[in-house]
């Protein structure tokens, strides 16, 4: 058992920093406002992920084989806490490099490794996923937007939704069903769906969490060459799993989270509650709540550090990082009380977008239930 | 960075286990409850074993110290395991005759062993002060908490110094090891209550398949793994203030949650001296009071991190 990070880690943790500081704009907090989904969020990525991929951390957790760093999971960790502690300026792209190339390089063509991971690597493309559906949630594997093939295309009806980082998106991970009369996990099959074919259209769903956040994507015999396939046809389940045990911790909530939690103090200090002992217990109790996001993400990737198959400790992982950002977020707009108000406010923007923590990327009610099932080895029924 | 237990780590939790499995138990918690004593075996076999002093081993250290005491406290051990292997080393470098109180006259009131202690480690504020005790230094305090209780006359000059910032040294290690202890009573309680709703049937199922019990259950888990893992990360950095304050702060307030949980789904059962649920859970409640209990700790964190100024 080992606490501490090695000395190339820490020395990796403060050239990115440096680079951070030196390549997030004045006026970042004001063009991060909108949310990782926003248009001037998407623009910014593009041009920041390129240069992210000229130090060669964009895919530092690639194989060398495929132009990576051959990173380890915490190395990689280290880049996802400082990424998404300032507001994840990669945009969508941590997609990309967490797991949708890592899922082309085990599954893909030959042909689609070509098309893709070079653009993945350089920095310069946009995914979405198409995994929910309007009667399709939480109850995944219910999805029914349905692929029938005829000749060299699939043809695709249905529709996606709740789908983020369609913002200049130029493909789609999107799941479908290829066989109509299977039931579940059985006949899903992966589309690497190029988002500009003919019959593909997009509704914005406004939401309250952030400007294009959420969209709806229509399939209206939308026509998906055969070579989109990623992996054999019904077989897209295996693919799925295999795409999120890639993105286990997922978001390192915790690392935002705590960075805001040190602001609030000061803020709290500005404004005379520093010494009030219920403003001092909150602040402490959210502390803690950072603080086990962090060490269960910790352990989780450490088993992946070791090659372990996924556990349940995600899980926990989890429903720890949501436990964090509820707690810091309610002070987020508690401290500054009615200041909060304002659209764009430091407690309004960090509100906004935790808001969604426990839904997003499975509830934690999903959450819950693996725990109970896999931790706990509770019954069914 | 490596969050899994060493081959010798997993070999010294083996060998406690298996002593636990010999001088713990918690139908030897309830024999020892029953007539007021603690437990002289357990301690005996454990210091016979090495582990009263594990932590100053060339080996081991603070964090096999607090592993073992979670350890313990998880085999409902009837000894003051945290202050005997984890704050008494670190504090004054050696194994203290046993059992040892740990005495905050910040936090005056009835205390763990303090029936019968033989020493006493006391927060003094500024400095933290050993005091060997004679028998008439230590009352009994009948208690239903499942610990020997009692109080012990002690004063700001009572023993001898451990000199200046001694005081800070034993709340930060005290909280350690409370946190610890905390953790692994926790574990026993929610143990026997997922053992317990797995074989409870009612309305013709096994009352641990209603998904209104698992995702409280599951919460629980949450809950105690984050305070193990903040416990043992707080040990292996000896203590740090803000570390400790976090570790204890979650497995205390944690505690209370676990308490309530366990005790609603094990129903009447649960209140019976017949079931092992109380043994664990009345101790958790004696646990998360010590040192100002979870509101003292997370002040702590406030004033350790932001320099929160505290109150006099």
């Amino acid at each position: 058992m080992e606490f501490d990070w090695s000395e190339g880690d820490e020395t990796f943790r403060r050239e990115l920093r440096a680079f951070l500081d030196a390549e997030l704009p004045p006026d970042w907090a004001e063009l991060s406002a909108d949310g990782p989904g926003s248009d001037a969020q998407s623009t910014f990525s593009r041009a920041f992920c390129a240069k992210l991929a000229q130090r060669g951390w964009l895919t530092q957790n690639w194989p060398a084989a495929y132009g990576g760093g051959d990173a380890t999971p915490w190395r990689h960790a280290i880049l996802s806490e400082e990424m998404w502690r300032v507001g994840e300026p990669r945009g969508s792209q941590y997609m990309n490099v967490n797991w949708i190339g890592p899922t082309i390089m085990k599954y893909g063509t030959e042909e689609q490794k070509a098309l893709h991971l070079p653009r993945i690597s350089a920095g310069d493309v946009l995914w979405c996923q198409g995994f929910s559906e309007p009667e399709a949630g939480s109850d995944l594997v219910s999805l029914r937007t349905a692929a029938v093939r005829e000749g060299d295309d699939y043809v695709v009806n249905g529709s996606k939704i709740w789908t983020s980082y369609v913002s200049g998106a130029e493909y789609c991970f999107l799941l479908v069903r290829t066989d109509p009369t299977s039931k579940r996990h059985r006949g899903i099959t992966v589309l690497l769906a190029p988002m500009n074919a003919p019959g593909i259209s997009v509704r914005e769903v406004p939401a309250v969490i952030g400007e294009r956040y959420f969209h709806e994507l229509f399939f209206d015999e939308a026509r998906i060459p055969a070579g989109c396939r990623l992996g054999p046809e019904g077989e897209g389940w295996g693919v799925v799993s295999y795409a999120l045990a890639f993105e286990r911790v997922g978001a390192m909530r915790y690392a935002r989270a705590a960075l805001t939690l040190d602001a609030l103090a000061g803020a709290a200090r500005e404004r005379g509650m520093l010494g009030d002992p219920v403003v001092q217990e909150k602040l402490g109790a959210a502390r803690c709540a950072v603080e086990v996001g962090r060490l269960l993400s910790y352990r989780v990737i450490d088993l992946r550090a070791k090659g372990s198959e996924p556990t349940p400790d995600t899980n926990l992982a989890r429903v720890a990082g949501t436990m964090c950002e509820n707690a810091v977020s309610d002070l987020a707009l508690e401290i500054f009380g009615s200041e909060s108000l304002a659209y764009g406010h430091f407690g309004e923007s960090y509100w906004r977008l935790a808001m969604p923590a426990g839904v997003a990327v499975g509830t934690t009610e999903i959450n819950l239930n693996l725990i109970a099932s896999r931790w706990l080895g509770l019954p069914r029924e | 960075m490596d969050y899994a237990w060493s081959d010798d780590q997993s070999a010294i939790l083996e060998a406690v286990d298996a002593l636990c499995e010999r001088y713990a138990g918690a139908s030897r918690a309830i024999a020892l409850d029953a007539k007021g004593e603690w437990d002289v075996s357990l301690d005996a076999a454990l210091s016979e074993a090495g582990f009263a002093e594990i932590a100053l081993g060339g080996d081991t250290g603070s964090l096999e110290a607090a592993m073992v005491t979670e350890c313990v406290a998880r085999c409902a051990g009837t000894l003051p395991a945290g202050a005997q292997l984890l704050v008494a080393p670190r504090l004054t470098g050696r194994a203290l005759p046993g059992p040892v109180a740990l005495v905050s006259l910040a936090h005056p009131g009835p205390v763990r062993f303090g029936d019968r202690a033989r020493t006493a480690l006391v927060d003094a504020g500024g400095e933290a002060r050993l005091v060997s005790l004679v028998p008439g230094d230590t009352t009994p305090v009948r208690s239903n908490f499942m610990l020997p209780v009692g109080r012990i006359a002690v004063h700001g000059g009572s023993g001898e110094s451990l000199g200046p910032g001694s005081g800070d040294a034993l709340r930060r290690w005290w909280r350690v090891a409370l946190a610890a202890e905390l953790v692994g009573t926790m574990q026993a309680a929610l143990d026997v209550t997922v053992a317990y709703v797995k074989g409870r049937r009612q309305f013709g199922r096994a009352i641990g398949s209603f998904q209104a019990l698992q995702h409280r259950l599951a919460l629980c888990v949450v809950q105690i793994e984050g305070a193990r893992w903040l416990t043992l990360e707080a040990a292996a950095k000896e203590a740090p203030e803000e570390a400790a304050a976090t570790a204890a702060a979650q497995a205390a307030d944690a505690a209370n949650h676990v308490f309530r949980e366990t005790h609603q789904m094990t129903g009447a059962m649960g209140f019976t001296r017949e079931h092992d649920l109380h043994v664990f859970s009345m101790r958790l409640q004696a646990l998360r009071l010590e040192l100002g209990g979870a509101s003292a700790h997370l002040r702590a964190i406030a004033s350790s991190r932001w320099n929160a100024p505290s109150r006099v």
